[in-house]
This record gives structure tokens, sequence and C-alpha cells, in this order.
């Protein structure tokens, strides 16, 4: 089939919506890597060469990426590896590694998984055999036996570096750092981490055997740059099977960045972060509303995913309970007013109660006190209520100092939108006399 | 006994091949008797037990897990005459699988091995699992590895019998069986080679890199004459003496400390080959490449004598050999690294390290370097610190001169450096540490920077780019580059220190503050998880120090940059 025809192809709508969801739910869902990363083309050629270096010419090397989360670590990182594997010289030669901070959260087991990767002499299939203190042995004498020119370069990539410079002793890091600095076989140590300060965590021997050669991805985005962004990863690639209804799409999406309302919306995203991580789940709630009855994206879409991702989670939560748990929650905001934060107990917040019945309540009645008690324990399964620091077992529930965990804000925007709450509770919340 | 055979009780304690007749039976190593080593002759005779077919699903499982062993049996040919057992068949069609693949990868490692040989292979199964044994016997500590193994057992031998023989109870103690003699496992661990060696430096600029690559130590340390000489002396004297004696050698990091005392052992051994000196033996432990403290004593056992043992029984064997006056008339040079390492709460393994030299007939000479000069008066205790002794050697850091000189001598002739940009990175890394690792890198990324540029030298821009990258502190700009309700949080976070006086304050009153703000700036006033989510990125960040988020918003937050930067960061646009 000719070029022309294959673009003049006309799939039914149905099809092309599910193709549509496909192709976008890999990139905001599946971090599928861009053909280019945006706004990180330094550290990409510097991390590039750096690893070109280590496998061509044999030289050892560390590094360190440094960034936001959502920042683009991992993808930088994945995206210059893609590069450098179209290169034969360096798919055939490089080793690779990989580790992270959440998964091998001990030494031990990080020189298990480094030696099921490396596929050292004492593995079998899947299984590591050797205890602690023979792994390492043996993968220092692995290394150590190497050399510059004829033995293959690794690659260390650790993921979520500051958690292993929580490790004892640091022993793994000290290694890996002092291979890069030895004559031995050639690696390149590469960490990612989040945290700006991450080289005070590493102790004074392990800092000197590492290079200090750090990269940072910090985003200097700004609002224009971010629509276009939002632009890119909502447009069809080219190469999609109709393409009459992809230009249609993708017209759709510069109207959508151009229209007013949908820019304030992204405004408020923009002004609260600028990373990838965010902007996809605001995306990808805009695309999950897209089928075949409502084949584009609208404003109206946009301003509900945004204030589906803006909402207040606590404040939600408020309107599942029932009206005696609110009234203690107002009560509760009412003692933190007098008092300033202290924490209360149950009997306190029972007495406020009893005071607001008494004054001026019409629907509300007095509970029995194990009621009352069930409610409170209902909020503080919620987590709406916590204990105060130092309380013990010793003390009875009722008497057991809590704090509240909500904001005044929270509760008054709740009571808003509470279905059916009587008016006096409503009036009581807003002051607690009168 | 662990081994209740149903069998039979044949109990060989001599080496009855069944079908080896060129081992040699009999042959003993002098290896004193423990509960473990007993252990494993038992499990030796334990193979020696009748023919094939009966218990195949032990030897199965023992060639499973020999096979999984850390070491082929490469080395272990050599030393066939230490086999004290042969093995019967297996009948099994795993087993045999098994076993033609260890055979393939013996044919594999080592193309010597004759057809002769090639029905002997079942036979190297026991140094296999002898191999295993004494893997075993290394790490009584690690008790996954026995569960391992015991669960492998379990899981393999399906008759009951076999069960008895599993290893884990190990607290019964096996029948005395004959002193299997210990053999060298010579590991061979290695990353495979590439398929052509590494691209040669091309132009002037590579070839400084890779003269400036930390790891190109020189022949001999410049500036380091003085200290080099002390060290060999003293080496010297004890070596030709025949005494032992200890030295402890300090300084900060990257000051050539392990550096010098290689160059110097190098020296001496070439002037051992020379005649010039008695022969003597080199053996270096570090305190960071163990996994434990007490594992020094199995590496210094390895290293000395080829063993492999538990670090217990490495420590009573040193004992041994250190206070007996044998034959031996060798003087041990120990290099132990990273000495602050090895500390322990009783300090035993320091103990012993500094006590064994004080013996009339070990002839050792131990060379300890750490960090602190003042390590034997704070950590040590009395009777290690006064073993250690008085012989003391301290590595200053570099000054700036020395640091020239290093580069300079490093590039040797190579024209590669503008001098003064050289000069410019001496003197900076020298105020700072005296690291001379530091300098070689800063050195190195100047290198790149220029070679990015593609200048010729490496002039003073590229120098004071490389500073600039290796001795940044983002906080500045991070803050610059933080979106704009992190920035008004950061002010509010100043705003609301100023209010209460304090360096904290909890969430909620800075939400206060912050809404506030936002209403000046126009801005729509966050909510409170919108508040949350930005509190959080900048804790994760570490541009705030956070409580647990579990306290949602009764948490309290510390600013870790000074007020001052962060209002200069916020000014500046």
């Amino acid at each position: 089939m000719s070029k022309r025809k294959a673009k003049d192809a006309h799939l039914p709508i149905g099809e092309c919506i599910s193709q549509v969801h496909q192709i976008l739910r890999k990139r905001f869902c599946h971090q599928q890597l861009p053909v280019k990363p945006e706004g990180v083309e330094a550290q990409h050629k510097h991390l590039a060469e750096l690893l070109k270096r280590t496998a061509v010419h044999g030289e050892s090397n560390s590094v360190l990426i440094v960034g936001p989360r959502g920042a683009g670590k991992t993808m930088l990182l994945r995206s210059v590896l893609r590069e450098l594997s179209q290169e034969t010289e360096v798919q055939k030669n490089l080793l690779q590694v990989h580790l992270n901070g959440l998964l091998q959260t001990d030494d031990r087991i990080a020189l298990k998984e480094i030696t099921r990767q490396l596929q050292l002499e004492n593995v079998v299939g899947d299984k590591v055999f050797g205890s602690f203190a023979e792994n390492l042995t043996f993968l220092l004498d692995a290394l150590k036996k190497g050399d510059r020119s004829s033995s293959r370069p690794v690659l260390f990539v650790l993921d979520e570096f500051d958690l292993f410079a929580q490790h004892k002793n640091q022993t793994l890091l000290y290694n890996l750092f002092d291979v890069s600095q030895s004559a031995q076989a050639p690696v390149a140590v590469v960490g990612l981490t989040c945290r700006l300060d991450v080289l005070e965590l590493l102790e004074k021997r392990v800092k000197s055997r590492f290079s200090h050669r750090q990269m940072y991805l910090l985003s200097k985005l700004t609002f224009p740059q971010y629509l276009e962004r939002i632009r890119d990863q909502l447009s069809l690639p080219d190469d999609f099977p109709d393409g009459k209804f992809a230009q249609e799409w993708n017209a759709a999406v510069t109207t959508l960045c151009e229209d007013k309302s949908a820019e304030e919306v992204l405004q408020r995203h923009f002004n609260s972060s600028t990373d990838f991580r965010s902007l996809h789940m605001l995306l990808m709630l805009c695309l999950s509303r897209v089928s075949v009855a409502r084949p584009s994206i609208t404003p109206t879409d946009l301003l509900d995913a945004s204030r589906f991702c803006l909402a207040d989670a606590n404040a939600n939560m408020l309107h599942g309970l029932s009206i005696l748990e609110l009234c203690l929650i107002i009560a509760m905001k009412h003692l933190n007013d007098v008092y300033e934060g202290e924490p209360f107990n149950l009997q306190m917040v029972h007495n406020e109660f009893k005071k607001f019945l008494q004054r001026k309540s019409n629907s509300m009645y007095n509970f029995e006190q194990p009621i009352i008690m069930k409610a409170f324990e209902h909020l503080q399964q919620l987590e709406l209520i916590r204990p105060a620091d130092g309380a013990s077992a010793k003390t009875q529930r009722e008497f057991q100092l809590m704090r509240l965990m909500l904001d005044h804000s929270q509760i008054m925007e709740a009571l808003q939108k509470y279905p059916q709450c009587p008016t006096d509770v409503k009036q009581w919340a807003t002051s607690a006399f009168a | 006994m662990a081994a209740s055979l149903s069998l039979p009780p044949r109990i060989t304690h001599s080496l009855t091949p069944l079908r080896r007749t060129n081992r040699k039976p009999g042959r003993r190593d002098d290896v004193p008797l423990t509960p473990r080593s007993a252990r494993r002759r038992e499990s030796q005779s334990e193979m020696d037990s009748p023919p094939a077919g009966d218990d195949p699903s032990r030897t199965s499982s023992r060639r499973k897990e020999i096979q999984t062993g850390t070491e082929p049996v490469l080395e272990v040919l050599d030393e066939e005459e230490e086999e004290n057992g042969a093995l019967r068949v297996s009948r099994r069609k795993s087993a045999l699988k098994v076993s033609s693949r260890i055979r393939k990868q013996l044919n594999l490692l080592d193309g010597r091995l004759s057809s002769d040989e090639d029905e002997e292979e079942e036979e190297f199964v026991p140094s296999r699992k002898e191999l295993q044994s004494s893997d075993e016997e290394e790490d009584d500590d690690e008790g996954d590895e026995d569960e391992e193994l015991a669960a492998k057992k379990s899981r393999r031998s399906s008759s009951s019998h076999t069960k008895q023989k599993t290893r884990t109870p190990r607290k019964t103690p096996r029948k005395a069986g004959p002193i299997t003699p210990r053999r060298h496992r010579h590991a061979t661990p290695s990353i495979p080679n590439r398929a052509q060696p590494a691209r040669r430096p091309g132009n002037i600029l590579e070839e400084a890199r890779a003269r400036l690559h930390v790891s190109a130590v020189p022949e001999s340390l410049p500036c380091r004459e003085q200290e080099f000489q002390d060290i060999y002396s003293f080496v010297e004297s004890k070596v030709l003496d025949g005494t032992g004696g200890c030295m402890y050698v300090s300084g900060v990091p990257g000051t050539g400390k392990t550096a010098t005392v290689q160059e110097v052992m190098r020296c001496l051994q070439h002037a051992a080959e020379q005649d010039e000196i008695p022969p003597f033996v080199f053996i270096q432990i570090n305190g960071m490449k163990m996994t434990d403290p007490h594992q020094a004593y199995a590496q210094i056992l390895q290293k000395l004598t080829g063993q492999k043992a538990t670090a217990d029984h490495a420590a009573a064997l040193l004992e041994k050999r250190f206070s007996n006056p044998a034959s031996r008339k060798e003087t041990t040079v120990l290099l132990v690294d990273e000495l602050d390492l090895l500390w322990t709460r009783k300090q035993n393994v320091m103990y012993n390290l500094f006590d064994w030299p004080t013996r009339r007939h070990a002839r050792l000479v131990v060379l300890a370097i750490a960090n602190t000069m003042d390590l034997p008066e704070r950590i040590l205790i009395n009777r290690v610190a006064s073993r250690l002794g008085l012989t003391r050697m301290s590595f200053q850091p570099y000054s700036f001169k020395q640091l020239q000189q290093i580069v300079t001598s490093r590039l040797n002739k190579l024209k590669a450096f503008e001098d003064d940009a050289l000069q410019l990175v001496s003197r900076k890394v020298a105020a700072l540490s005296g690291d001379a690792r530091r300098c070689l890198d800063i050195c190195r990324r100047a290198t790149e920077i220029c070679e990015r540029s593609a200048a010729g030298l490496v002039g003073m821009s590229h120098v004071m780019q490389a500073l600039d990258e290796m001795f940044s502190s983002p906080y500045v700009a991070a803050i610059r580059s933080a979106s704009t309700q992190e920035q008004l949080f950061l002010r509010a976070v100043i705003a609301e220190f100023r209010r209460l006086g304090l360096e904290e304050a909890t969430f909620q009153q800075v939400l206060v503050q912050h809404q506030a703000l936002c209403r000046v700036e126009g801005l729509q006033p966050v909510g409170v998880s919108e508040g949350l989510a930005v509190c959080r990125r900048l804790g994760a960040c570490r541009l705030l120090l956070l409580e647990p988020s579990r306290l949602g918003v009764l948490q309290r937050l510390w600013l870790n940059v000074s007020q001052d930067d962060v209002l200069f960061a916020l000014k500046a646009d």
C-alpha cells in the first residue's frame, strides 16, 4: 500500500480513539522515552561522552545526577543508554548493573544483585551462592583481576543513591569508588538522587574517592515552554494510521492550549510544579474522559481534571462522616480556637458538644457515651485526629489527649458541600458562641 | 551423630578410593581438628560410603551445590592426590547431566584435560563438595546460607536417610573422620574480556587525561620522598633483623599513604629479588573491604597460607602460627588499611594484630593506616595502644606547590596545561583539603571542557569552569529553578520564622503565611493538600528539613539553607 493510501485510510472512530488511548497512555503511564529529551541537552551530552569514554577507552569514572523528583534523571540516563547502545562498540562491550536503593536495602542484598547481574561464576541461573563476605571478596577479586585495556567495562547505576549512603560503613560505595580510582577493571558509577545535600552523606574516605562530578537537572522552564511541552505530549505522532483524524486531533489540542480558561488552569499547575510527573497525571485524567462520544479534549475536561488533582483530600473525606462525627470535629475546632492548639480528649469534646446542644440545637440530641466514643474512634481510624506525643496506653481511652489533623479552612470547605447539613450545625461551625 | 546412616556403617577413616588408584591414601595435612573440620571429614567419609545407586539424590544434591561453588576445579587438578575419596557415579539422569556439564566447563577452562582424566571427572566432585563444605564452614554466621543449603537438601533429597545427613544440625558433632587436607581454593572470578582492546589515547588532551587519572599511580611518588625513606628504613631494618614491629601511618584521605607504602614494598621486593635483603612475604588487607572485623583473620590466613577457614578457626591458626617457633624464616609484612574499621567493642582483632608482632618468633611487621592522627589515644584501649607503639608517621595534606609538582610530574613534559591554570587549581585544592585526588579530578575535568570547546591548551577559563562545577553548591540554583508556589512557600517559612522568632515552625503556621502571600501576589490561595505537596517536594530536595509526613499539617519544618541564601536566590530575578 502506498504511503498516500495509508494516510488516507479511514479507520472507524472507535478504532481511532483506542489507538489514541494506547499511544498517549504509553507516554503518560509507561514512562516511554521521548525521542529527544528536551531542556537537558548539555547534561545529555556530558553523560553520553562520559559513558562513551568508559566503554571505548576504558576510563573509569563516577558521576552523580541530582535533581528534584520528576525532573527526569532516570529518563536522561535511559535515553543516554539508548543512544549509546546504537554504537556497536559500546553495545558489545559495556556490562550494566542496575541497582535501586529502595530495592537493595542492604549491602548484602546489593552484592547478591550485582553478582547476579554480572553473572559471575558463583551464579547459577538466578541463584547466587556464597555468604556476604564471600560475595564481596569474589566481586572485588573479579574486578581487581581486570585490566583497563582488556576487560569489559562495567556500568553501575545506583538509583536512590542517598539510600546507599545509609548502609553500614558505606562498604559498597567505598568499594565501587575505590575500583573506579584504581587500575582495575574499568567501571563507571552513576548515582541518581534527589537530595541536594547528598555529598554530605558520604564518609570522608568515600567522598575522597568520588570524583565530585555532579550534574544538576534543574529546570528553567517558562510558561510558554510549558504550554509547548503540553502540546507536544498531547499531539499524535505523524505515523498515526488515520491521517485525517490525527490532524483534527492535533488541531483540537492547539486550540485547547490557546483557550483562556484552559490557560488559567495550566498556569495554576505550572505555578505548583513544573515536573513531568504531575503533568502526566493531569493529562491522564483528561485523556480518560476521551471516548467515542467525546473524541477530543475540551477545556472543561481540563478544568475538571485540575479540580480533581488539586482537591483537598481530607475535605473530601469529611463528606463521608456522619452528622455526629462532623459535630465532634466542629467541637474540636472550637477547642483549638479557644485553647490555641492544645491537645484535647474525648471528655472535653463531649462537653463542648453538650454546650452546643444546650444552647441552640434543634436537630441534634444528646447521644450516649459509648456512641460518642465510637464516633471518636472512627475519627481516629480515619487519621483525622491522632494521639498527641507521649500518649501512653496507661490513660483511659476517654482521657487520652489527641490533636486534630485538619485545618480550619478544610472544615469550612467541607461543610459548604456537605450534603444535607443541618443549618444550626453550620451556624455553630462559623462561631462558637451566639 | 548427625549421620546415623541406615546403611551399614562403613566408617572409612582412611582414603579408600573406590575408583582412583593413584590417590595416595593417608595424606593428611597437619591441621588441627575442630568440630567443623571434623564435620567436613565426616561428610567426606559419607561420600566414601557405598557405591552408586544408593544415594543418588545426595550425590546430585552435592553435585549441584558444588557446581554452584565459587571455584572451578582447575587448580584442584594439580592436587588430585589430595582427594580422599572416590564418588560413585549416580545413575540419575539429572545427575549425569550435571556431571557432564561440569565436565564441559572444565574442558572449557582447561584444555589439558586428557581423556584418561575424563573418567575421573566425577571424582572431582568431592573436591567441589569439599570446596562447598569449606565454603559452608566460612559462613557459620550466615544463617541464610545454612537455610539455603538445608532447603536445597530437603528439596532434593527425597529419601529419608539423606535427611539425616543434612547439614542443618550443625550443633551435633560429626564423628571424627580423617583429616582432610585443605586445598588451595583458587577462585577464578573474572569480568569477561572485551572483543577488542580499548582505544588508545588519540590526541594530547586524551593522553593528558589518561595520565591524570587517579589510577595511573607513578612508579615513584613525588613530594613523599621523606616519608618513603622513613617507612623504607623501618621495614628494611625489621626484615634484616628478623624481628617484628608495628608502625602507624595516619593522614587525611588523598595524601598518598597507601601508595607510598606500596611503593616501599615494591622496592623492598625488588631488593629481595636481588638478594640484598632476606626474602619476605607481603600481604595487605583493607578494613573497608571486609564485611566484619573478624573476617580479617580469615583474609590474613588465606593470603598467608591459602587456607580457607572461618574467622574463629583462622584466628586460632594464626595464633598458633605466630606463637610457635616454627622453621619459618621469612618475615611477614602486613599492611592494614582503614584500621579504624577493625574496631570491635572488645578490640580483639586490633589487639591480636598488634600483639602478634611482639612474639619472639613471629617475625611479623604490621603497617597500619588510618585517617586520624590520635586514633590510638582516642579509640584504642590502653593495652592495644601500647602494643601499637610509638612508631608513628603522619602524612600532611599537600601544599599547593606539592600539588603542582604532582600534576606536572604526571604530565611529564606533555604540554597540555597553561601554567597559571595549573597554579589556580593547586591553590584552590590546597586551600580546601590538600587532597591529591581532587586536584587530579579537576584537572581531568578541565581537559574535557577544553576538548569540548576545541581550544589548544587548557586555560584559565576551562579550569575555572571545572572548579565551579566541582565545588558548587546547588542550593541557590535549585531555589531559583523552583516553581512559583515553592518559592512563595520558602518566603512564607522565613516570614513565619521572623514572626515567631524561632528557627522552626509547623506547617499549619507556615500555610497561613503562604496563603497571605498568595493573596498579595494575586494568585489563588493554595489548599492544604496542595500546600502539603509543595512542602513535601521541598523536603525531598532537602531545601527544607521536615518531620515525617504522617504528621500532616502538624509537622514541623526547618530550613536547610541559610535565610540569607534563600533571600539572595529569590531576589536575583
